[in-house]
């Protein structure tokens, strides 16, 4: 490629949109006249310049549905906020629960096992007492359902184990006449 | 409102940047959530069409910057392919000729892709687009006439 041709193409677009001065217009044009290469170039861009103004396209109806969709899913996504829960902070949490494992099945530093442990107790003591209590409240309805209504509760063990006894009885007699 | 007045322009810059259907419409709808959610942000002494191109733009890049591997192995492709010249006819049936020249546009440097689709394909005027861009007139009209010849070489080379 010559140093003209590479002067030429950097003029081409210009000189298809009459952009340039007269002398300069002329002297390309006497250059196209000359040069087969730099005409073949002139007419391709010409030829695309023409093909590109027809790529435009009509958006497609449902992308355009999917687009006038967009302001509801904004606000339906903003008044459903999630819970904000920082990281340090579930990070700070799990490395507490890590350090107390390891000082708990460990005797690495003996004063901290020994009053991990005893946390652990006074709380295991406490669902104990919770957990008889329970049992308890448990008990005096059943007994309140026997005073009053001379019967058992629903849902009482025993009501329960009377219930299952009775379908095993089933079971069996059909076992027998099969 | 917003969306009857933009979203052609924008489908057209995604159609012609990237050539496929598919990631265009993906690619606009991603952008228009952008706005949507960017809206608060923008200042009234600027002007609207300028701010929804310049979201536009940077959108389309940084997609395609994320999927770089893919369009390149794409591009690589379908140099394979056109090097066993298929026959007028196979290429009638495989591919419209618009399609083609969205594979061509597809293949240039992205700022190159953006003005040429801008100039060419949506009718802007120079002194628009560098406005758009922030740079000097003269600037676009170089990088015009280099996303032009490039096309045009890339043409010739295959003989079309």
């Amino acid at each position: 490629m010559s140093k003209k041709c590479k002067e030429i193409d950097s003029l081409l677009s210009a000189y298809l949109e009459n952009d340039l001065s007269k002398e300069e217009a002329e002297d390309i044009s006497s250059h196209l006249n000359a040069c087969p290469e730099c005409l073949c170039k002139k007419e391709k861009i010409e030829e695309i310049i023409l093909k590109l103004s027809d790529l435009q396209e009509e958006v497609p109806f449902f992308l355009k549905n999917r687009l006038l969709n967009i302001p509801d899913m904004i606000e339906k996504r903003k008044a459903v906020k999630p819970l904000y829960f920082p990281k340090w902070l579930a990070a700070a949490v799990g490395t507490i629960i890590l350090f107390l494992n390891l000082f708990y099945f460990t005797n690495i530093f003996p004063p901290v096992n020994r009053e991990v442990h005893s946390v652990v107790s006074s709380i295991e003591k406490f669902f104990v007492k919770t957990g008889g209590w329970f049992e308890k409240v448990r008990e005096s309805k059943e007994l309140l359902f026997f005073t009053f209504f001379n019967k058992k509760s629903i849902g009482s063990k025993e009501n329960k184990a009377d219930q299952r006894n009775a379908i095993d009885k089933d079971f069996l007699k059909g076992g027998k006449n099969g | 409102m917003m969306i009857n007045s933009y979203s052609k322009s924008v489908y057209n810059i995604a159609l012609n940047f990237f050539a496929e259907r598919d990631i265009a419409q993906d690619v606009t709808q991603e952008i228009f959530i952008k706005i949507y959610h960017n809206l608060d942000k923008f200042r009234e002494d600027k002007n609207f069409s300028s701010w929804i191109f310049t979201i536009a733009r940077n959108h389309c890049i940084d997609y395609w910057r994320k999927n770089k591997k893919y369009f390149i192995n794409t591009q690589e492709l379908d140099e394979k392919i056109s090097v066993n010249k298929p026959t007028p006819e196979e290429n009638l049936i495989n591919e419209s000729e618009i399609d083609k020249l969205r594979k061509k546009i597809s293949q240039l440097d992205p700022e190159l892709r953006l003005i040429l689709i801008l100039r060419d394909i949506q009718d802007l005027s120079y002194q628009e687009i560098a406005k758009k861009f922030s740079v000097p007139e003269g600037t676009v009209k170089s990088r015009i006439n280099r996303a032009r010849l490039k096309l045009a070489q890339a043409y010739l080379r295959e003989g079309i």
